[in-house]
This record gives structure tokens, C-alpha cells and sequence, in this order.
């Protein structure tokens, strides 16, 4: 099935070596290429010369990446993404350096003195504590959870650059993921509690922010989560959030063997339109090989 | 009193330098008054979700003599999220029926369109909500406008400061856009009616979930310039189930049993704030569409089904909203 499934995946490649969001759309998705290219790294563990010609060729001025091609050049989300898609290729050691320094000046907008102060004095309907910051989805806007739980993967990658500042933003983007975690486990985008109502969580949001907390098992919040997650798993009604929870649940040592069967079984599981879908659905049918290309230790 | 020439000219300078900094804040934001004449809204009695809705709204379409003959027809519904009991969206039954209505009318395409705006897994929501099973059955094409093709399109209007935004083609291209909202209190924004409801084509993979950048450029704000820029051709509104209080997610069920049909968005809007016991003109966004958009005010908005009645006990709001509340 994997393998049906990666071949499914490999036939839409489109022709300037990216994959596009949805199979109907030609413009290339950073998000759906760089899924696509950890999903298709043969054993030899390097992403192949032509997706990496076209994730080099489509980096911004800046050394992040754009959310597509054609998009502005102020970078955005993905460039964790392509950073982890691109741990293993030895010649674009210049290019991940570049990235990871625009990864490490990335902040989301609270961390800002001004709207600091605005959200602990004024702004106090969602509750977070803005000292605790991650990263955006695009400049100049709030930390969100899934752009945090990547951007931490990315940075904590094996041989990445771990300089001082590096490890602080690693370390404060982990504070930022506990702190609005919702009040029964989980996550969602980032919004644990708004206008005093408890908010329920998201299985791929939690999915994703516990693989950024692989090696904090321990924490009471993740174990809350973990058990969440595993709660939910084997009742949820589509790929991509059962795709993330097996990852997930395997790093944190959970038995996935029959959601993995589950997943296999999905029907028209190769014909399903998003790409980014097909590609973390191939990556799940294997997690101890896909925990590795995340630089997640068993 | 003489003026001396030193005078003169320093006089002519502070006028210059205060007409610069004033000027902007009173031309117009927009670029072109779109408003109708008059605007038609009719008001349809439906009681529950069943299958019989087709058969009213099909006769409530008629009143509207839409051309759509040819055409591609999108509908865009509120869907943001699924919670087990809490009438978040718009309901797949109406949407399916909206769908088979313009069929019947002769569109060559009709698309159901959505950007869910908090959950990143829209194959989950339409799921979860009803819609997967029910598009399927009639085979209704749907798009995910969070991951759609992108185009970069420049704002009609100037509120947000935007300027741009990548908004994606299957709405630049449709020829009839239908806002589907289902009638809500916001916490944010007030009201989520068929204006606030086109926060979901701008697309989350570029904007990412929630679309957070249009919260910084202000949701009013926002509101207007994303209006301005993609014309809500038709509104076909879901007040059967509504929502009150904490809204758009947390709030309590309130059943109005009606769906509302207007050929202008703000008039749409305004006749859905009536029946939520809202004044349409306390909405900062409303107020401000009714200068180029559409029309707000009841001298101008034809009633063409069942009046629009207030209800003797208004929608509940979030403090910062009470002034939506009429006094007295």
C-alpha cells in the first residue's frame, strides 16, 4: 500500500520538480513539495537533484521560503518544512544557514514590547502568556501552533546550527506550546481558552505540537495530550489527521499498529486530491523511518 | 489689519499642512459606489432542515428571477469548525438544496467553496458536519479554498491598509458568488452574516488558520475591503438554527426557523441584524458598506416574502457588543 501510495504521489510531481496544493491546480506548494519530498527520500536518505534544484530555486532573497511559487518574497511558514526536507543535502548547507538565521529572527508578533504590554493590560480575552512566543505563519502577525511545533523541529534537526540564541528560541517556543495547550489536553490552532470558554483541540494541531515535544514525554501536559490523542485516533474520519496522529502517538512510543492498518485500508486513499494528504499518508506508513527524517530520535 | 507677506505665507503653509493630515480621513475608502437602487430581500418560513426546503427555496429563488443560465455558480457556506451540538455551520441539507435549485435554473457549474478558518483538516469538518456524505450523494463538486490555486488581487477599497491579497481562483473566476452564512453573534466582530462570512476565501495556506493577519488589519476593516473586491453577487442565509452569545464557536443554539434570500449583501445583512434583534447600523461594518456596497436602510430594501419581525427577546451578544442592543 505504501508503495502504491508513494507512486501515486511521485506521478504528480509537477514539471518544475514541486507538487501544487490540490492535484487540479498547477502552482507549486511549498508545503505539499516539502512533504512530498521527505515522503519520497529513498533509503540513501538524500531528497533527489531535482527537488532539490526546485526547492533552491524557489527560495526568497531573504533565505526563507515562500507559502507557494509566485508568492511574495517575506517568507513564510513552510521554510521549516524545506529546511527538514532538506537536513541531508550536503550542497545546500549555505542555503539552510541562510534559512535558519531568518528561522531564528522570526518571531511572532507578540514578542513585541508594545503588544506585550497590549495583551497582559487591554487585550485579555484569549488567554496566553505573550512572553511565551513561537513563530507566525507569515511576518507580522501572532505565534500559531503548528508554525511553532515546525519551526522547532527544524531548529533542533541534527546538525543545525545550535548557537545560544537558537536554543533560546527552541526553549521559549516549547514554554510558548505548553502554555495553550487546552484545558483538558490538546491543541488547536492556539487558542486554549477564549472569552472564558474552554476551547476544544484539533487532532493534527496536537499531533504536530507533540512531535515538537517528542522529548518531553514526561510533561503532564503532553502525557494529557498523548492520551487525548489516542482517545480520538481510532474514531477519526480522515487521513490527514489519522496520517499526523500515528506519527505522533510513535513518538511517543504508543502503539500504532492498527490505526496504520486503518490508514491503509482508507479507501481511494491514492486518489484523495490534496497532496499534502498523500504525502504525510505515505510518511505515516512507516513512522520509525519518518520519526528519523524528522530528526526525531527513537 | 495688514497682512504682511511673512504672514501670509506661513498661513498658507499650516493650511497646506493641516489639509494634508485631514483630507485623507474624509474622502471616501472605496473606489466605486456599487449600491442598487433598491435592493430585494425575501424572508422564507422554514421550520427544520428536511428535504422539503428545496421545494420553498426554489420558490423563493423565482422571486428573485435570477439569469444563471450558462453560468458558474459558487456557493460559499460557513464552515468553520465542528463541535457536537453547537450550530456552527451552515447546514449541508440547505446547501445541497441551494445547490439543486441553480442546477434547475440552468448553471453550467455549480461549486461549493469554503477556506475553514480555525480547522486546518477540511476533509474532517465536511466530514463531521454532514457535508462529505451529502455532496457526494449529489455529486456537488467541492473546492478547499484554504489550498486552492492563488491569484494576487488588489483591494477595491482602503480600510485594512492591505492593499493586496492572494485570493484564490475559483472565486475570482466564479460568475455568481452565493454567500451562505449560517446567522451568528461574533465575538469579534459582532455579527458573522453573509460580508463577515468571505473571511473564508482568503486562503490559509498563505495566511495560515486562524487568518490572523486580518485581525491585525482590523476584522471591520477587513470586512469591507474583502467585500469590496469580491462582490457577493446573491445571500442565501441559515437563520433556521442560529447562534447566539459567544459566537462563532461557543455559543448557544437559537432557533428563528426562516433562511434569508437577498440580492444585496448589505441589505441581506441589515434584515438578518433586524430579525436577531440587532440594530444593522450599530455594526461598524454595515454601517460602512451601506455608503458604496449596498443598502441598510429599510426605505430601500424591498421585502418581497414574510416582514422582518424583531424578536421580543434579542440575540444575546458578548459585553463589548451590548450596543448592538437598540435601547429601550
Amino acid at each position: 500500500m505504501s508503495e502504491d501510495l508513494c507512486a501515486a504521489l511521485a506521478n504528480r510531481q509537477l514539471p518544475n520538480g514541486g507538487w501544487s496544493a490540490l492535484s487540479s491546480s498547477a502552482q507549486a506548494s511549498l508545503e505539499a513539495s516539502a512533504l512530498a519530498c521527505v515522503a519520497l527520500v529513498p533509503d540513501s536518505g538524500c531528497i533527489g537533484d531535482r527537488e532539490t534544484n526546485f526547492l533552491l530555486n524557489v527560495q526568497n532573497p531573504n533565505g526563507s521560503w515562500p507559502a507557494f511559487v509566485g508568492d511574495d518574497h517575506l517568507g513564510s511558514w513552510t521554510t521549516s518544512l524545506v529546511l527538514i526536507a532538506l537536513r541531508s543535502v550536503a550542497e545546500a548547507s549555505g542555503q539552510r544557514l541562510q534559512a535558519g538565521e531568518w528561522l531564528i529572527r522570526s518571531a511572532g508578533k507578540e514578542s513585541s514590547w508594545f503588544w506585550k504590554w497590549k495583551f497582559l493590560t487591554t487585550d485579555r480575552h484569549v488567554r496566553f502568556d505573550p512572553d511565551k512566543f513561537g513563530w507566525s505563519w507569515l511576518p507580522d502577525t501572532n505565534s500559531w501552533i503548528v508554525p511553532t511545533a515546525f519551526a522547532i523541529l527544524a531548529l533542533t534537526q541534527p546538525g543545525a546550527e545550535s548557537s545560544k540564541v537558537s536554543k533560546r528560541r527552541v526553549e521559549l517556543g516549547i514554554q510558548m506550546l505548553l502554555d495553550r495547550c487546552c484545558p483538558g489536553g490538546g491543541w488547536n490552532a492556539g487558542n486554549g481558552i477564549v472569552y472564558g470558554c474552554p476551547m476544544a483541540p484539533h487532532p493534527d494541531d496536537t499531533a504536530i505540537a507533540l512531535l515538537a515535544l517528542s522529548s518531553y514525554s514526561r510533561e503532564p501536559i503532553a502525557k494529557t495530550s498523548v492520551y487525548w490523542l489516542a482517545c480520538v485516533a481510532p474514531r477519526l474520519s480522515a487521513p490527514w489527521s489519522l496520517a499526523w496522529s500515528i506519527l505522533a502517538l510513535a513518538a511517543h512510543q504508543r502503539p500504532v499498529d492498527s490505526l496504520m492498518q486503518r490508514l491503509s485500508g482508507w479507501p481511494r486513499l491514492d486518489e484523495v486530491e490534496d497532496n499534502s494528504t498523500l504525502a504525510v499518508s505515505c510518511l505515516a506508513l512507516d513512522p520509525p523511518r519518518t520519526l528519523a527524517r524528522f530528526g526525531i530520535a527513537p | 489689519m495688514t497682512i504682511s507677506r511673512r504672514d501670509l505665507l506661513l498661513g498658507t503653509g499650516a493650511l497646506a499642512a493641516g489639509a494634508s493630515v485631514s483630507v485623507p480621513y474624509f474622502l471616501p475608502r472605496y473606489r466605486q459606489d456599487r449600491r442598487p437602487r433598491r435592493s430585494r430581500v425575501a424572508i422564507l418560513r422554514m421550520d427544520d432542515y428536511v428535504q422539503s426546503i428545496q421545494d420553498s427555496l426554489r420558490r423563493g429563488l423565482q422571486l428573485f428571477r435570477l439569469d444563471v443560465k450558462g453560468k458558474t455558480v459558487v456557493l460559499k457556506p460557513n464552515l468553520v469548525d465542528y463541535i457536537p451540538g453547537n450550530a456552527i455551520n451552515t447546514h449541508p441539507i440547505l446547501v445541497v438544496a441551494a445547490a439543486e435549485c441553480f442546477r434547475e435554473l440552468g448553471a453550467r457549474k455549480v461549486i461549493v467553496a469554503e477556506g475553514p478558518g480555525h480547522q486546518r483538516d477540511t476533509q474532517l469538518v465536511l466530514c463531521e458536519s454532514g457535508y462529505e456524505s451529502l455532496l457526494r450523494e449529489n455529486r456537488i463538486r467541492f473546492i478547499d479554498l484554504n489550498r486552492d490555486e492563488l491569484t494576487a488581487a488588489n483591494l477595491s477599497a482602503e480600510y485594512s491598509g492591505l492593499q493586496r491579497l492572494w485570493l484564490p481562483r475559483t472565486i475570482l473566476g466564479a460568475d455568481l458568488l452565493v454567500s451562505m452564512p449560517k446567522v451568528k453573534t461574533h465575538h469579534w466582530s459582532g455579527v458573522t452574516l453573509s460580508m463577515k462570512n468571505m473571511f473564508g476565501v482568503v486562503p490559509g495556506n498563505k495566511y495560515g488558520w486562524p487568518k490572523n493577519i486580518l485581525h491585525w488589519h482590523g476584522i471591520q476593516e477587513s470586512i469591507l475591503d474583502l467585500c469590496a473586491t469580491v462582490p457577493i453577487h446573491f445571500v442565501i442565509a441559515d437563520a433556521i438554527m442560529c447562534m447566539e452569545g459567544n459566537g462563532p464557536l461557543n455559543g448557544s443554539p437559537r432557533w428563528l426557523g426562516c433562511v434569508v434570500l437577498a440580492d444585496d449583501p448589505v441589505g441581506g445583512d441589515a434584515t438578518c441584524a433586524r430579525i436577531m434583534g440587532l440594530e444593522p447600523d450599530r455594526v461598524p461594518h454595515i454601517y460602512e458598506a451601506a455608503k458604496f456596497l449596498g443598502n441598510s436602510s429599510p426605505d430601500l430594501v424591498e421585502q418581497i416574502g414574510e416582514f422582518a419581525r424583531k424578536p421580543e427577546v434579542p440575540f444575546r451578544v458578548v459585553p463589548e457588543f451590548e450596543f448592538l442592543h437598540s435601547a429601550g
